[in-house]
């Protein structure tokens, strides 16, 4: 009727959240799954056909399938994005906004300062070499990412750097939710962007002849990064849930100002990549432990969720570590000889699925 | 225990040649709570009927304080002292609880001032907080329930019969209800006790008898049981029919196709509670729930039939559009149709015939755009839709009631399918309906899905939703609670999951 809308005012609104079911539909895969290392805080997984790379603070690390993990470099601040191009350079972004490149041969260079691009979130080439950036705030470091939420900032950008040509930067899009993730399409076709705080990822055409758009909608926890899938689907990694207890907290500003004011970052009622480790915690009563079990379904701060999505973007299949797991905090996952590999940074494991066994 | 005072040996009843049950044997002693379990169709309705004289068996024989008799009406068998409280209440919704509860009773000069009188002493001997002079169509399903259950009681029956009493009751009531019962006992007074719930049989029963398929699997002392005992016996069928009988492989599973629903946090009432889940095009979603877990009333606030909560009532979306439907026709109009349970009453005009039925579904969805009816396109219209729909009749003049239940559910859903639908629900397709006509119906239904339709089948028959469905959801206290693929989906489990 024409005049919900309206009415919606007065009657109020209902906190919802999107279920997970269907291809959303929880399992135990990721704490069933081997682990192929037990690090702290392992992210930004990306593959250069031979053998992963990641992060773990400030180091890049390479790790062979079935090898021990052997550094790359260290660097001078916590590492927040890798990319690696088609011809095997290594793009690195860190927590105080300084890009780098590593070639395949020859000696790291950091790239200009861009104008306005502070908090880089996502890297990725396209096949001309060009590389593209995702900043997922205006106003805070990646790391800072809790705060930003929290203020209901929508001011993170993607941004296209020529690396090939003039090394210029244009920005392709803002005004975005925390972008988290990117994907760039075959043929030029534009790129696909994880937008975090708006829970969906929208598609940015090649040619930026029309305005983004939302390709997939309402997912129900925070998407991160996106990668694409040896059988032309695509993996993408939600770092954390949507629970009724956060939303409601996010329409609440003088409660949510106030929390922020008075109550350490780690406690605040907001999404987390781990949780169960203090007290203090919010979320541990009511419905989460009955009898001293942790219920799978209780509401929580972190989960683990994989999500693979079909060529056409649309949920296929999902791996799932619930509220009682420990592989939480997914921020990426990537594919490399027939196995998949998922970064619980909030675990602090490096997850090994076989492909098959997910199909 | 003391001996029996009623004694049912071999009780069929046949409806139409199908029998509901088949030589059933049942016994109650005196001053026992014997709990009869079974799930929905298992025949315990039709059994207990048969004491309490509301229809003939067809075989079989009944004793009472070892005479053998016959009830011909539940009259006789109250004047006896058996009286059964239904599911569905048999109040006179214009009358008052007083009225209600001495209707039948009445002496030759009623003075009313008397009978709210002492139906309020009544009453609250019960624990029952109920206006006897409130209008019995007023009041709520819980209280109406109360009433019904006075009734019986305020009749000093030896024998009452409960049909799923604590189905429409808060905690609180079913907390005095139980007392009452046990009270009743106490008294002498023999129960039988339907019930869903199978808590509330193990802790209040002495006897539980188990039906499944019309006929008895097991009768015991209840510390015989516990729930994976009866749930066994509940499900354990060794032979539902060819129809149910097949093995689906996992290519014949169909894949989901697009979102097209999107439910968020519905609410109605007590009865439908946050409620969340979605609905894929192209696939058969089966919703498998026991009666009062809220299944058909979801169903009804999606296609707009009931209305969710006002306020906080939750998020519907189509398409990834927000809707609200305040009458079917919107609905309808959105392509979503809902085929009724309950076709008697709300599936078609009964005294319309068959082809002014198929048709009133062409109005009602405003397909037809002239302002007036072709009584010839009509009557080829709905010859085009019998013979797609295989309905057996003498001709489509015939009227609707004259034909069987499988010919009847078969213009209901054609009703449903004229309206160009995208989303169909079918509620209890084949409640009621022939062997042969399950296999139409059921073959309908997959066709549909096959040609890409979001299909929804509701049913609280497992072997249909284990047959029919490509992902099976749980609907347990107004919510979806578990959801299977077919292929990890077992009865035991999925029943574990409706009632636990």
């Amino acid at each position: 009727m024409i005049f919900d809308p309206i009415l919606d005012i007065f009657r109020g609104k209902a906190i919802t959240i999107p279920p997970m079911d269907g291809a959303l539909k929880p399992n135990t895969m990721l704490d069933d799954a081997p682990a192929a290392l037990e690090i702290e805080a392992p992210d930004n997984l990306v593959s250069d056909g031979r053998r992963l790379l990641f992060s773990t603070g400030n180091r890049v690390l390479a790790l062979q399938p079935g090898g021990t993990p052997e550094e790359i470099m260290p660097l001078d601040a916590a590492v927040t994005a890798l990319a690696v191009s088609a011809a095997g350079d290594l793009a690195v972004a860190l927590d105080n906004g300084k890009l780098g490149i590593l070639p395949r041969e020859g000696n790291p260079r950091e790239l200009p300062a861009v104008s306005g691009l502070t908090c880089p979130t996502a890297l990725a080439f396209d096949a001309a070499g060009a590389l593209y950036v995702a900043q997922g705030s205006a106003k805070h470091r990646a790391s800072d990412w809790t705060v930003d939420l929290m203020q209901k900032n929508a001011e993170g950008s993607v941004w296209r750097i020529d690396l090939a040509g003039s090394g210029g930067a244009t920005c392709l899009t803002q005004g975005l939710g925390f972008p988290n993730g990117l994907l760039v399409l075959k043929e030029g076709h534009g790129l696909i962007v994880a937008e975090s705080w708006r829970h969906r990822l929208i598609g940015i055409p090649g040619h930026g002849a029309r305005a983004p758009e939302p390709v997939l909608s309402k997912l129900p926890g925070y998407p991160a990064r996106l990668t694409p899938a040896a059988d032309g689907g695509t993996w993408l990694a939600l770092f954390a849930p949507r629970n009724r207890l956060i939303e409601f907290t996010l329409l609440e500003d003088v409660y949510r100002e106030q929390m922020m004011r008075e109550v350490p970052r780690e406690y605040w009622i907001a999404p987390a990549l781990a949780s169960g480790t203090s007290f203090l915690e919010p979320l541990q009563c009511g419905g989460v432990k009955t009898m001293g079990v942790h219920k799978p379904w209780s509401p929580s701060r972190s989960y683990g969720l994989v999500v693979k999505l079909d060529a056409s973007l649309r949920p296929v299949a999902s791996f799932h570590s619930r509220a009682n797991g420990r592989r939480h905090g997914t921020t990426s996952v990537t594919e490399l000889g027939g196995r998949i590999y998922v970064a619980a940074r909030g675990g602090n494991a490096i997850l090994a699925l076989d492909a098959e066994a997910t199909r | 225990m003391s001996e029996a005072i009623v004694e049912m040996r071999k009780i069929t009843k046949l409806y139409r040649g199908v029998p509901a049950v088949k030589a059933v044997d049942f016994d109650l002693r005196k001053g026992e709570i014997h709990a009869l379990l079974g799930e929905n169709g298992a025949g315990k309705s039709t059994l207990t009927k048969v004491l309490a004289g509301v229809i003939e068996a067809t075989d079989g024989t009944m004793s009472w304080h070892g005479k053998d008799v016959s009830f011909k009406t539940p009259f006789e068998a109250l004047e006896q002292g058996i009286a059964m409280v239904f599911q569905e209440t048999s109040l006179v919704p214009s009358m008052t609880v007083a009225q209600n509860l001495y209707l039948g009773s009445e002496k030759f000069l009623n003075r009313l001032r008397g009978i709210y009188i002492s139906a309020q002493q009544f009453l609250q001997s019960l624990n029952f907080p109920v206006d006897p002079t409130a209008i019995v169509s007023t009041l709520g399903a819980a209280k109406r329930q109360m009433v019904e259950i006075a009734r019986a009681v305020h009749h000093n029956a030896e024998v009452i019969i409960f049909d799923e009493p604590t189905a429409s009751l808060t905690p609180e009531e079913k907390r005095h209800f139980f007392a009452l019962m046990h009270r009743l006992k106490s008294r002498g007074v023999s129960i039988v006790f339907i019930s869903h719930a199978l808590e509330e049989a193990l802790a209040h029963a002495d006897r539980i008898t188990v039906l499944r398929d019309g006929e008895l699997v097991v009768t015991g002392d209840t510390k015989e049981f516990d729930r994976e005992k009866i749930v066994r016996a509940m499900v354990g069928r060794t032979l539902s029919g060819e129809i149910y009988n097949k093995k689906r492989s996992a290519a014949e599973i169909r894949k989901p196709g697009a979102r097209v629903l999107s439910v968020q946090d519905i609410s109605m009432g007590a009865v439908v509670r946050n409620n969340s889940f979605s609905i894929y095009e192209g696939q058969i979603t089966g919703v498998f729930g026991l009666i009062g877990s809220g299944r058909t009333e979801t169903f009804k606030v999606l296609s707009g039939i009931y209305k969710r909560d006002f306020s906080r009532g939750g998020d519907i979306e189509l398409h990834g559009k927000p809707v609200r439907y305040y009458v079917p026709r919107e609905a309808v109009r959105d392509g979503i149709i809902y085929v009724t349970e309950d076709r008697k009453t709300e599936g078609f005009f009964e005294t319309m015939s068959i082809a002014e039925n198929l048709y009133s579904a062409v109005l009602a969805a405003g397909l037809e755009q002239r302002p007036y009816i072709s009584l010839r396109e009509m009557r080829e219209f709905a010859r085009q839709w019998t013979g797609r729909l295989n309905v057996k009749a003498i001709n489509d003049n015939a009227r609707v009631v004259e034909l069987s239940g499988g010919n009847q559910q078969k213009v209901v859903i054609g009703k449903g399918l004229i309206q160009k639908p995208k989303i169909v629900i079918f509620d209890e397709p084949t409640r009621g309906v022939d062997v042969g006509a399950i296999a139409e119906i059921h073959q309908l239904i997959n066709r549909l899905a096959d040609e890409g339709l979001a299909v929804i089948v509701v049913s609280s028959y497992l072997p249909e939703i284990m047959n029919l469905s490509d992902r099976i959801l749980v609907c347990r206290q107004g919510r979806i609670v578990e959801e299977f693929a077919p292929d990890e989906a077992t009865e035991e489990k999925i029943m574990y999951a409706a009632v636990h």
